[in-house]
């Protein structure tokens, strides 16, 4: 399970996620930088990263809709083919996100929504991690978790192929490649 | 382990499992008159000429490397008992014949240091080639029917080289699964109209991944 430190966790707790308060705030106006006024009224809508939309959550002060990424178009084009859509193009963090944000918003049908795509994809990456070592244009769709699923697999078959193919056993350290300009002394020292 | 290059994806990189594998044991046929070597791991010979004894593989290629051994190749690695595996790999879609654990590395040693001794070593090379792709193919099929259900993983009859290369991706996958298919993400419906408690799902205790082979 993600934890404090992970980097990740991290990483993902900074995606934008759009709120509309339900209390005003005064002298927040600096939240939003497209606002006009130093107050926030009730009602307004803004972007605020995850961790502080979970906090205000939990005082009740904002409300939390569901993000683009899990709207019924993104619904739509992953039903209709998994693999081919683009999710590290509209959220890297896709998978954390969903599972973080399904108690907040009440959706009951993200977490089956989520399983479903990452199966889905799961079977196409099976295939072509393990075969092809050219770079595809797939890698460059998958989320953060998928692509490292995909390299631990991607280079664990490289290291077997390049050890297959023979080769010693020993590698010459690359400090000694290095050429250095010897100063050679010309005889001995005069005292 | 020396996989610290990367510690989060490999334990053990090839090179590391090939030395792992050297310990197997093989017969020689020496060319040489020597007394009991006495070592660490136990003591081997005396070595008479043209009288077969049992040394590690290391030691054997050690010997045939400075020309004072024949090493015969083990029973398994010949063209009819190779054909009959593959031809039984073929036909059971889902289990893997018994084969020596270390039959990869194994094979490619001799390859390496003893092609003078396997006969047919063409023939031998590329049904050992063929049997691997056909395991290969069967652990992939395999791992198609992970789902969130799945506790462990057992394959039996699978190599060490095998293992290591599916090791990081199954340990992954599985705890991918782990997480998206908990129940406490996944809502179960209610019954409606229903006044029994529902056992609790303990689900999986393990977190990391059992590789059960034998």
């Amino acid at each position: 399970m993600p934890g404090y430190y992970d980097m990740d966790d991290i990483l993902m707790e900074d995606e934008p996620i759009s709120v509309v308060f339900q209390v005003g705030a005064h002298g927040c106006g600096l939240l939003d930088p497209g606002s006009e006024t130093i107050d926030i009224e009730k009602g307004m809508k803004m972007d605020l990263p995850y961790w502080l939309a979970h906090q205000l959550h939990l005082r009740q002060a904002v409300s939390i809709s569901v993000p683009a990424s899990f709207s019924q178009k993104t619904r739509k084009e992953i039903q209709a083919d998994a693999a081919c859509v683009d999710l590290k193009g509209r959220c890297p963090y896709f998978y954390e996100l969903g599972c973080k944000i399904a108690p907040l918003v009440g959706d009951k049908t993200i977490g089956s929504f989520l399983l479903y795509a990452f199966t889905d994809r799961y079977k196409e990456m099976l295939s072509k991690s393990h075969g092809a070592p050219a770079v595809t244009r797939f890698s460059s769709r998958l989320t953060k978790e998928e692509s490292q699923l995909f390299e631990a697999a991607r280079s664990s078959m490289a290291a077997f192929k390049k050890w297959r193919t023979g080769g010693s056993r020993l590698e010459k350290a690359a400090i000694l490649g290095r050429k250095r300009k010897r100063t050679v002394p010309l005889g001995p020292s005069s005292p | 382990m020396a996989g610290q290059s990367d510690p989060h994806l490999s334990v053990f990189s090839p090179p590391e499992v090939e030395f792992l594998a050297e310990d197997e044991t093989v017969e020689i046929i020496p060319k040489f008159s020597l007394g009991s070597l006495h070592m660490i791991c136990g003591d081997f010979g005396p070595f008479r000429p043209n009288i077969a004894s049992e040394v590690p593989l290391w030691l054997a290629v050690a010997l045939k490397e400075r020309g004072k051994c024949d090493i015969r190749a083990p029973d398994w690695m010949s063209v009819d008992k190779l054909m009959q595996i593959l031809e039984a790999e073929r036909e059971s879609p889902r289990e893997f014949q018994p084969l020596p654990f270390h039959y990869i590395e194994i094979s490619k040693l001799l390859f390496k240091h003893a092609h003078d001794n396997v006969q047919d070593i063409y023939m031998v090379r590329s049904l050992i080639e063929d049997i691997r792709d056909v395991r290969f193919h069967k652990v992939e099929t395999g791992l198609q029917t992970i789902s969130g259900r799945t506790h462990a993983v057992k394959l039996k009859n699978l190599s060490a080289m095998e293992v290591n290369i599916v090791r990081p991706f199954m340990i992954r996958t599985l705890q991918a699964f782990y997480k998206h298919d908990s129940p406490h993400i996944i809502q179960q419906p209610e019954k409606s109209g229903s006044r029994r408690p529902q056992a609790p799902d303990h689900g999986p205790r393990v977190s990391c991944l059992v590789f059960v082979f034998q």
